[in-house]
């Protein structure tokens, strides 16, 4: 007697996915002709026709809980020959959000991220929490922490103390690790269970050696951009990713160097343009632009592919941070104090506003994908 | 008529390159007749020389040139025989000079020199003067009393349409409709199929609308409450005797004797006056056929839109999915009644249904067939009812579970539009069980879409039963035939009234009575309108082709139809008994009663008669033997290694057009076989292939139409007919010491001309195996 999969449609997902950019779902007929033309689907079990079902008969555990749409790089090869224009493509990026809102908790949060009327609110949190934060340090330890009418040479720290600043970002960042820590421990059992009952691995167990190793052999591909590689549909995409990808990397090694420099060498800001390390910066910080307007530019150019909020959000992210960053450092060398200023302020809440949510965004993939893909290594799924 | 002849040989399209034109004239002329030959006889040139001919007194014209079935009305003279020689197609572009060489200079006047080509054109113009001699030029058969008025016998969607599209063309209509009102079926729906663009969402049913706009017709009598007692008579003069029904009168229609009455104890057939001792004690109370009712209403043709019931399953039929086990499965038709009533509701509890599940296949057994009588219309219903469950209900889900789901044509945007709910769930499935689960349902299914077996919990369960055509339980139309008052052999057609699947739709097997909507195959409303409007064109065609004298169809146009020689009639009943469209009626005695306008002229009694007294003006059992006797058969006198001649009778509706269809696309075949078209297999009188043999040919086949259930045969039966006598000459050739082998038939349809050249070379090879006819040359 096989077991019976129990079929208990969850209306509310279907309109969730559909209100994510998967609204074409219920087209698909299963012709399956995604899954036969999508060059990086396993051969067991392949994708993304069987999500396509699950997802228009509203079996939310069955795609949220797994780690196929993540195995998933958005091509879009499939939306492409979709003989029904089902765009199974913004399907899986649905879906994908959906896990995110899953494995993210608060949901309040979640919700808030994938509604473009929250965003003016979710812009005012940091800001707020800056000045909230500078005054009651300031109390306590009975410094200036905020100044804003600096004078002299521009020097950004004047207005908002590294300290501060510090101070503010780790806590984002500890709220985003601990976040991610609950989430990818929900997360990696359940894909696992997934995986067991649908018979997609070779192991019973996780074993964290196995999973570590595994790991290792993944992030080089992820790196190489191996699986973007092999889409037809949006090549020059993976191009953009990466610029944006290797500046995000570049960017976050200066941040620990000149965190190293401050806290251990004590050497403060701002930098000679001659130092190696704001080259790297510099570059980096060209990079994060030029990558995420070749990305907005794809975007535009397919107007086939369904661009939802989440999508334009991240990009519009990435171009700020990129923008405000160089902003304020082109503007103190021309030395436009406020306009200088104002911009940096900016680019701390943008930076914030990064890491705070970064695991309710669509930026999640990072961890989500990359535990996903270091699963899929893991269980041999090929 | 005094034939005054004309020969006429072309030389166009590559005619006069391969064929010694002078030696073909001289086959004619030696005999007599007028020969003219021209360059291209469809130029100008052409067509005038024959105008002018037949101006001066010409009336019988042979023309050698391309086949009859291409430039028909450039060679058509009114009042005047033509044949056409196909010794284009046929012979010229069949048989290149490259494989069948021309005879050199030398060899010009060689006498041993065997030209396969100039022979067969040679015997095919012999043949055709033949022909001509025995044949007479037809004369249109008009009835005594005519009458244009239809009926049209039920009053739902269908009838009702039909009447108004006759109406509307300038007939008058009388509407029966057994209940005591219009409607039908339709009057029982919550919404019906949509019938206009864009085909996404069901509709208020039509039914109403239309109702009202058949009583605008002051042209249209509406009988409700009545029923046909019977139809006698032919096309354009049937004699109809209406009642009430349930009604018993003496002018019910009378029914044939059963097989197991026709015999004597001992299992003999009984003599003819002893049969018809029996058959007036069965059907006592009962007026015979032949008796006419003088308070019968008269009319020219029928329209039957009996319609359907829907199917009503066994007690136990399907018990593994619930089916009267729970009250909660259900069939579609009373789905569609519970929809009507209200919101939806459980039948057992009165509860909300607000997950039903709609079951498309019955599984178990039956494999992935769907219930009986369903088609495409009952996929599209599931798919209207899984509407009204989120019509009524935010939370309401509809899965559907089938085998097949067909759409077809503009239903695929319906379709479309229902998957997009995403309230509605549709998978590819087989249901293996529906069993109780507390107050409600579960249903199982395998090898679904999901990829796993799967369980649904449900309120309800709709089974997607067909619809039963009204013929299937009663014959309807009660026809005073001596066949028996149904139609015959509509087995072949899953019991819905039809007559072929494909060519001839609307046509039943009873010429003058035009099926239309649910009683001729499952189908929606749109459907059915549809074709509401073919069968009164049909029916409108039948009284315009009898009112001229001529066949209506498949022959449409023909103006012959069987003549019989009663004098030497023996009274077998065969021609009665083997017409597929029953025209014949037998008397007490007997013998046969033609009804021509019941007839489609193809020629089975003239098959079938072993007195061979039954033929058409242009088509007889003389004309062809003629021809068959024309053919020259060559013998050791002739040459010392003489050639074979094999004799090919051809169906004219598709073995003909696929044997031209392989000379145009320059297919060749072996020479040593020659044609004679036949209108239908089933018209091959068995004298013709002994008229072959004995006349030292060395082999016969027929070639004709697919019988059996898939069959293509035009007239339903001829070829099946064709193969039964086949196998009795074969007895008979044992006889006479000649093998059974030499006479064969071959199935082909229209498509698979290709395949015909193989099929003659095996043929002759077989024949060749079994060497010459030892009568030849006697």
């Amino acid at each position: 007697m096989t077991e019976r999969l129990v079929i208990e449609p969850d209306l509310n997902f279907i309109k969730d996915v559909g209100m994510l950019g998967g609204e074409d779902l219920k087209k698909c007929y299963q012709c399956a002709t995604c899954s036969v033309v999508c060059p990086i689907s396993p051969d067991n079990r392949p994708f993304p026709r069987k999500e396509m079902i699950a997802a228009s008969w509203g079996l939310k555990d069955k795609l949220v809980k797994s780690a196929d749409p993540w195995l998933c790089h958005n091509c879009g090869d499939c939306s492409t020959r979709c003989p029904r224009k089902a765009k199974p493509a913004d399907v899986l990026a649905a879906i994908r959000a959906q896990a995110i809102s899953e494995y993210s908790g608060p949901k309040v949060l979640a919700n808030a991220l994938n509604n473009p009327k929250m965003l003016p609110i979710l812009l005012l949190v940091p800001a707020v929490y800056i000045l909230i934060m500078g005054t009651i340090m300031g109390k306590i330890f009975n410094f200036q922490f905020l100044n804003f009418s600096p004078e002299g040479t521009i020097v950004h720290a004047k207005m908002v103390s590294t300290w501060l600043v510090d101070v503010v970002m780790l806590t984002a960042a500890g709220f985003a690790a601990l976040t991610f820590f609950n989430g990818v421990k929900r997360f990696l059992c359940d894909i696992h269970q997934n995986a067991l009952a649908e018979g997609k691995t070779t192991q019973q167990a996780i074993d964290a050696g196995g999973f570590i190793q595994a790991l290792i052999r993944t992030i080089p591909a992820i790196l190489r951009h191996a699986k973007f590689n092999e889409c037809t549909e949006n090549k020059e995409r993976g191009v953009s990713h990466m610029l944006v990808l290797f500046a995000f990397i570049g960017l976050f090694i200066v941040t620990s160097i000149f965190f190293v420099a401050i806290y251990g060498l004590q050497i403060h800001g701002p930098y000679s343009q001659l130092n190696p390390v704001k080259w790297l910066a510099n570059v980096s910080g060209v990079a994060l632009i030029i990558g995420s307007i070749l990305l907005i530019k794809t975007r535009m150019s397919k107007p086939d592919q369904k661009s939802a909020y989440k999508d334009w959000l991240l990009l519009g992210l990435v171009l700020g941070l990129g923008v405000t960053g160089m902003g304020a450092q082109l503007t103190r060398l021309a030395g436009w104090a406020g306009v200088s200023y104002a911009v940096y302020f900016i680019h701390l809440i943008l930076v914030w506003f990064t890491f705070a949510y970064l695991p309710f965004s669509k930026l999640a993939h990072l961890v989500y994908r990359t535990v996903a893909m270091t699963y899929a290594e893991f269980a041999g799924r090929k | 008529m005094n034939k005054k002849y004309g020969v006429y040989i072309c030389q166009g399209c590559g005619i006069g390159e391969s064929l010694n034109i002078e030696k073909l004239s001289e086959v004619a002329s030696d005999e007599g007749y007028s020969v003219k030959a021209c360059p291209a006889l469809c130029g100008k040139e052409g067509v005038e020389l024959l105008k002018a001919d037949v101006a001066a007194g010409v009336n019988t014209l042979v023309i050698a040139a391309c086949s009859p079935r291409v430039l028909y009305d450039t060679f058509r003279f009114d009042g005047c025989i033509v044949e056409r020689v196909n010794i284009r197609e046929h012979v010229v572009w069949s048989h290149p000079r490259t494989t069948w060489l021309a005879p050199t200079e030398e060899q010009k006047d060689d006498e041993t020199f065997i030209d396969h080509v100039q022979m067969m054109a040679s015997d095919y113009l012999k043949m055709a003067l033949a022909k001509v001699e025995k044949i007479k030029l037809p004369e249109p058969y008009k009835l005594d009393t005519f009458t244009k008025k239809i009926l049209v016998i039920g009053g739902g969607i269908t009838g009702i349409s039909a009447a108004i599209d006759a109406a509307k063309a300038g007939y008058e209509v009388t509407i029966v409709e057994k209940e005591a009102a219009l409607g039908g079926n339709a009057l029982k729906w919550r919404k019906q199929l949509p019938t206009d663009y864009p085909y996404e969402k069901p509709m208020a049913p039509v039914i109403q609308s239309k109702i009202k706009e058949l009583g605008s017709y002051p042209g249209i009598a509406i009988k409700t409450g009545t029923v046909v007692a019977r139809i006698a008579g032919q096309p354009g003069d049937f004699t109809v005797t209406f009642k009430k029904p349930g009604e018993k009168i003496e002018f019910d229609v009378p029914f044939p004797l059963p097989p197991e009455m026709r015999v004597d104890e001992s299992g003999k057939e009984l003599e003819a006056e002893k049969l018809h001792a029996r058959y007036l004690e069965y059907n006592q109370g009962r007026v015979d056929i032949l008796t006419s009712d003088p308070n019968g209403e008269k009319f020219g043709a029928v329209v039957l839109a009996a319609g359907w019931r829907p199917y009503q399953p066994q007690e136990n039929e399907y018990a593994h999915l619930g089916f009267g086990v729970t009250p909660d499965v259900v069939t579609n038709a009373h789905f569609e009644e519970i929809a009507a009533a209200g919101k939806i509701k459980r039948p057992s509890d009165g509860k909300e249904a607000k997950s039903v599940v709609f079951i498309q296949s019955p599984g178990q057994g039956g494999g992935d067939q769907d219930f009986p009588y369903a088609a495409s219309v009952t996929s599209l219903v599931a798919l209207k009812q899984a509407t009204y469950v989120r019509a009524d209900y935010a939370d309401g889900k509809s899965f559907i579970i089938y085998q097949h789901m067909r759409t077809p044509g503009m239903t695929e945007n319906f379709y479309k539009a229902v998957q997009q709910d995403p309230g509605v769930f549709l998978t590819k499935g087989q249901v293996t069980k529906v069993a109780k689960n507390g107050a409600g349902l579960i249903v199982e299914a395998d090898d679904t879409l999901l990829g796993k077996a799967i369980q649904i919990k449900a309120d309800l369960v709709v089974l997607a039963t067909g619809m039963v055509p009204a013929t299937k339980d009663d014959p309807v139309i009660n026809l005073a035939y001596r066949q028996g008052p149904a139609f015959r052999d509509n087995a072949l057609f899953n019991d819905y009234a039809d007559s072929n699947y494909i060519c001839f739709p609307y046509e039943t097997q009873r010429t003058g009575i035009y099926a239309a909507g649910g009683v001729r195959r499952s189908m929606t409303t749109e459907e059915a309108m549809e074709d509401a409007t073919g069968a009164a064109l049909k029916a409108i065609q039948c009284l315009e082709s009898v009112n001229r004298g001529v066949s209506v169809h498949p022959r449409s146009g023909d103006l012959t139809f069987p003549d019989f020689f009663f004098q030497r009639c023996t009274q077998c009943k065969r021609c009665t008994q083997e017409c597929p469209f029953g025209a014949l009626d037998d008397d007490e005695r007997g013998t046969p009663k033609p009804n021509p306008t019941r007839c489609r002229r193809c020629g089975t009694c003239m098959g079938a008669c072993p007195e061979r007294i039954i033929n058409f003006a242009n088509y007889s059992i003389d004309s062809v033997s003629s021809m068959v006797k024309a053919i020259k058969v060559p013998s050791t006198d002739d040459f010392d290694e003489p050639p074979l001649r094999i004799l090919g009778l051809i169906c004219e509706n598709d073995a003909y057009p696929a044997l031209d269809i392989a000379g145009m696309n320059r297919l060749s075949w072996n020479a040593d076989v020659r044609f004679i078209p036949v209108r239908c297999l089933g018209s091959v009188n068995v004298i013709w292939i002994k008229d072959a043999l004995s006349k030292g040919m060395d082999g016969v086949f027929l070639m004709g139409c697919k019988h059996g259930d898939d069959y293509q045969c035009h007239f339903v039966k001829g070829s099946e007919l064709a193969e039964i006598r086949v196998k009795k000459i074969g007895e008979a050739l044992s006889s006479l010491a000649l093998e059974p082998e030499r006479v064969a038939q071959f199935q082909v349809a229209i498509d698979e001309y290709d395949k015909i050249p193989q099929m003659l070379q095996e043929f002759v090879g077989t024949i060749e195996g079994l060497g010459p006819n030892p009568f030849k040359g006697f």
